[in-house]
């Protein structure tokens, strides 16, 4: 996508102006950003030691998946893992322009992220991550999975 | 109910088909049934129906163990049916005959497994592939 930035300091009436040919994942988070309604999820880090009380901005494009563990949820991303203070239902709907899918019962998966897909020679079916992690796709996930991969594609 | 309903209609489907599979086979192999064959036929089927209808228990594991867990119970509810017949009928089932209707159950179960073993395998790929696209068409 072709991008132009004027600058012009004596601009009193500064202004977006977006023109696209079908609203893809990435117009509407632009819309998003300049509506001041991109999601930014904050969390503070999972482990004690590192935790200082201080609340820390995510970007949804850093995250590789969100873990709910004993009614906790986690977002894992490059720096380390965070503890997020919303649900993983939230989480789902207000990311799923952002390459979230669920793919367990507690596992929300961020599909720019993935390294590979692969099933194990026990018919388990695995994604991987860049930082080495892999999260399980659920069969009963399967279907809204692919579905999901079916309508990225689609819309992109 | 509605989970009866569901294994209602699983099993119309599963008796459908193998009766026309069976009828093709017996045109082709010029052999007839009996009104006995037939009833066995639909007892495996209501079995075959009731075990595939289980996978919904067996979420947690994986398909692999769950497919053998799935045959192992098959092999004990044909067992049942058999012991029963036998009982019922005051007929006597031969070996030959317990080998006979197990290796006629395993083969397409085998046969099925495989095709499923083969389908996730090929259904993984694709999905792969489709990230690939949509990762690169973001970048893009």
């Amino acid at each position: 996508m072709k991008l132009n930035l004027y600058e012009d300091k004596n601009n009193m009436n500064e202004h977006v102006d977006v023109y696209y040919a079908n609203m893809r994942p990435v117009i509407r988070q632009i819309i998003d950003s300049v509506n001041k309604d991109r999601p930014t999820l904050s969390g503070r880090p999972a482990d004690e030691d590192l935790d200082d009380g201080e609340e820390m901005i995510l970007d949804p494009s850093e995250i590789y998946y969100l873990d709910h563990i004993e009614r906790k949820l986690f977002a894992y991303t490059k720096d380390g893992v965070f503890r997020i203070m919303n649900t993983l239902a939230s989480c789902e709907e207000m990311l799923w322009t952002y390459g979230f899918v669920r793919v367990s019962k507690s596992n929300l998966i961020n599909i720019y992220k993935i390294r590979q897909l692969k099933p194990d020679l026990n018919m388990k079916v695995y994604a991987s991550f860049d930082n080495g992690e892999r999260i399980c796709i659920n069969r009963s996930y399967k279907k809204s999975f692919n579905d999901y991969l079916q309508k990225m594609r689609g819309i992109m | 109910m509605e989970r009866a309903k569901q294994y209602i209609v699983e099993l119309c489907c599963v008796y459908t088909l193998m009766s026309v599979l069976g009828a093709i086979v017996n045109i082709i192999a010029g052999t007839q049934t009996n009104n006995a064959n037939v009833l066995v036929m639909f007892a495996t089927c209501a079995i075959a129906a009731f075990v595939l209808y289980l996978h919904k228990l067996f979420d947690s594991v994986s398909p692999l163990v769950m497919i053998i867990v799935q045959y192992l119970i098959a092999c004990g509810l044909c067992a049942v049916l058999l012991l029963v017949i036998q009982k019922v009928f005051n007929q006597t089932v031969t070996a030959k005959g317990w080998f006979e209707y197990y290796r006629s159950f395993t083969i397409p179960y085998i046969v099925l497994a495989a095709l499923y073993y083969y389908r996730v395998f090929s259904e993984t790929k694709k999905q792969d592939e489709l990230i690939r696209q949509i990762q690169q068409k973001k970048e893009s």
